[in-house]
């Protein structure tokens, strides 16, 4: 008995296992003949219901030349983790859609990403050079986003604070937060992720990530602690113990303001649809500045999106995969997106038209500046220490909006631990 | 086979014949065979699995690789950067603080609650069951639920010590201080039911008529309890013990779940080896430095089971 059963189980065990060898990865059916056969490509994306953008460009792809594009989902958050896993085991897809520039140089080193130099890049295309490593150009951008003020005109109306007219300061910000809080919502939401602090005081202040001088935090991070002790928005900790999202904290009007990234946008837009987010009008205003030199082109920052095509790929299918990077940057592709509500790198005036024609999008002159008028800086410069700067920034920006070190105690040792790299 | 003939099996035969070293030989040979073809299966598995990571990690360590694999033997560079990162010094710290409060902690527990769950009550399975749990829930409905219970200003755990007359209850998993308390809590909670069945396993193989014989010399429960219980239970207590020390200082899935912050950054109050390591190697892509800090967290497990092996054979001797 025992040993029928011990049998019996390792034989299933052994079953299991040869199961789970075979299965996993994706499935690419490459068509086998003539290179004028159209090829199918798998592309890796990431929230594929609420991120329509990938379905968009592999519609649009292969109504221009036939050849079909799979998309491949993976979690949004756990997203470079599950892709360098696919990618060691040789299980990628063949084109790689680049989420965060910081692990461009990371894949680079890794010899995971093909050269892509002879793509040619058209002039209206911002954000190329987040994707060039020692001068070769290893990925192409498909959308630029850049981080602006997210308002709500209601309530803004309801507390009777003039909109933002483009020119203010941070000054300006914190008055119009006191002013809009209420016993229902707050003034502003600002979201737990560093760069909602850092990012600003990089651009703003011109400060270097690779300098290891952080001095310039300091401003940004005694203006976020003193609204967050006035209570006109929640403090970090609570954020960080409730989890709050930043959709749902500004769809929702917990919240009147919001600096947020222009991706948004088209989420907003989408969750006003489906009754995720309530209905009121909104828009969205440049970005605080320092002060009132650079209102004509308003300093922010934002990192591009890009396509990086897998060293990997099955070379009979190299052209086609190049082609595609080609097409995500054309003024048709970049119309398209801009009709969903993407902000795409290319941002010519064709481009342009399409995004406000979108309807929900906000039609008023001051979005359609913000949009299109900025000076956007790189918030991960593209380098091989970048993953483990913002790691060293990351901790400083915990414990400081945690409370458990003072501001110059924080900036001091993320300064050790800088030069300890 | 006679009981005469075992007993001389491995023993030298000193009558003389020609014939009996082979035939010794020949028969541990067949034992040993035997004996291995027994483990095999499970030794592949062990080695391919764990045996071979394991060895190569020690490769790896010696190298600075990334997460693709490539770079190059650099030898022991590795370990004098280690030792002087202020990030490792931190997690070795961590790390030692959460063993120390949360293996004492998880044995007074379990033990007390395999004590109270050892009667032969009606329904007493469903206790046990209950008490087992926490084990099996997924961790992120364990940070969820625990986060809720300890927020600061909502949670009912400071409600209570509001009503109690506590004026300023702690932050909990938001305060730096309290962070890894509230860790070592809850991974009380979750491990107790595990522990619970051991402990459950070892009472029930002390003898009963020590009780009684005990009882008979007019001692009381707690005399008992010294005496006859911790005694008889030891064994179970030293694999108690080495399982919990080890699996301490291991932590990664519930610190990763709670630490104040999220899992963006890692934090100085709960940063551990094990979330050192995952930092280094999978975020950073640094996989030869993350193997070297893997190593120094083999040789703390190693020194703190050898120590344990060590003052187990002093106390049975």
């Amino acid at each position: 008995m025992n040993r029928k059963f011990a049998a019996a189980g390792g034989l299933a065990i052994v079953a299991t296992l040869s199961l789970a060898a075979c299965s996993g990865g994706t499935s690419e059916t490459a068509d086998p003949g003539a290179s004028a056969a159209p090829v199918t490509l798998t592309l890796s994306g990431w929230s594929l219901e609420t991120t329509p953008e990938f379905q968009t460009l592999a519609d649009g792809f292969e109504k221009e030349t036939g050849n079909k594009v799979e998309l491949v989902e993976y979690d949004p958050a756990e997203y470079n983790t599950l892709l360098t896993a696919d990618l060691g085991a040789g299980a990628a897809p063949d084109i790689i859609t680049q989420k965060e520039v910081k692990y461009v140089s990371t894949l680079v080193a890794g010899g995971q990403l093909l050269d892509v130099s002879d793509i040619e890049i058209p002039d209206s295309v911002s954000g190329a050079k987040s994707y060039e490593v020692d001068g070769t150009q290893y990925g192409t951008p498909y959308r630029q986003d850049s981080w602006v003020l997210f308002y709500n005109k209601d309530l803004f109306d309801a507390a009777g604070v003039d909109y933002p007219d483009g020119s203010w300061t941070w000054d300006d910000y914190d008055e119009a937060a006191k002013a809009l809080t209420t016993a229902d919502h707050y003034g502003t939401y600002e979201h737990r992720w560093q760069s909602t602090t850092q990012g600003f005081a990089s651009a703003q202040e011109d400060g270097d990530i690779f300098s290891g001088d952080f001095e310039y935090f300091a401003d940004s991070y005694e203006r976020r602690l003193a609204r967050e002790a006035e209570g006109d928005q929640i403090d970090f900790a609570t954020s960080s113990a409730n989890s709050p999202t930043y959709q749902g904290e500004f769809g929702k009007q917990h919240a009147a303001m919001l600096p947020m990234g222009s991706w948004y946008v088209a989420t907003l837009i989408s969750q006003q649809k489906s009754g995720e987010a309530d209905t009121f009008n909104w828009g969205f205003a440049p970005i605080p500045q320092v002060d009132d030199s650079t209102t004509s082109e308003p300093v922010t920052f934002g990192d591009p999106t890009g396509f990086g095509i897998n060293a990997a790929i099955d070379p009979a299918k190299t052209a086609a995969a190049k082609a595609f990077l080609e097409y995500a940057m054309s003024d048709d592709a970049a119309s398209t997106l801009a009709g969903i509500g993407i902000t795409p790198a290319n941002t010519s005036d064709v481009v342009s038209d399409a995004f406000f024609s979108v309807e929900g999008v906000p039609t008023d002159d001051l979005s359609k500046f913000a949009w299109s008028t900025h000076d956007t800086k790189p918030e991960n410069p593209t380098s091989d220490e970048t993953a483990a700067v913002q790691t060293i920034l990351g901790t400083m920006h915990t414990e400081i909006l945690m409370k458990s070190k003072s501001v110059e105690q924080a900036i001091a040792d993320a300064e050790a631990a800088f030069k300890a790299l | 086979m006679t009981s005469a003939t075992a007993d001389r099996i491995g023993i030298p035969d000193t009558s003389g014949t020609d014939h009996t070293p082979r035939r010794r030989s020949k028969l541990v040979l067949r034992n040993t065979l035997l004996g291995w073809s027994f483990i095999l299966p499970n030794f592949i598995g062990f080695a391919i699995i764990t045996l071979i990571p394991v060895v190569t990690l020690f490769y790896v360590a010696l190298t600075d690789f990334n997460i693709f694999g490539k770079g190059e033997f650099i030898g022991l560079e590795n370990f004098p950067k280690l030792f002087a990162d202020p990030l490792f010094q931190r997690s070795v710290v961590n790390t030692f603080y959460y063993a120390v409060m949360h293996v004492p902690l998880t044995i007074v527990v379990s033990l007390g609650l395999a004590l109270l769950l050892n009667t032969k009550l009606r329904g007493i399975a469903f206790f046990r069951t209950a008490a087992f749990f926490p084990y099996i829930t997924s961790i992120v409905a364990i940070a969820l639920v625990w986060n809720l219970l300890f927020s600061p200003d909502y949670g009912p755990i400071n409600e209570f010590l509001r009503f109690i007359g506590i004026q300023n209850p702690p932050g909990w998993l938001t305060s730096q201080e309290w962070a890894m308390p509230s860790i070592v809590i809850i991974s009380t909670w979750r491990d107790m039911g595990y522990y619970m069945i051991l402990f459950l396993a070892g009472l029930q193989t002390v003898p009963r008529e020590l009780y009684e014989a005990a009882r008979v010399d007019g001692t009381n429960a707690w005399q008992r309890f010294w005496n006859v219980t911790l005694p008889g239970i030891r064994p179970t207590m030293f694999l108690v013990t080495v399982l919990l020390t080890i699996a301490s200082f291991k932590i990664f899935d519930l610190i990763i779940v709670l630490s104040p912050g999220g899992t963006a950054a890692p934090n100085q109050a709960t940063v551990v080896l094990s979330q050192f390591i995952y930092q280094k190697g999978f975020i950073e892509s640094k996989f030869g430095y993350a193997s070297a800090a893997a190593v120094v967290l083999f040789a703390i497990c190693l020194g703190a089971t050898v120590i344990q092996f060590y003052i187990n054979k002093k106390r049975s001797a």
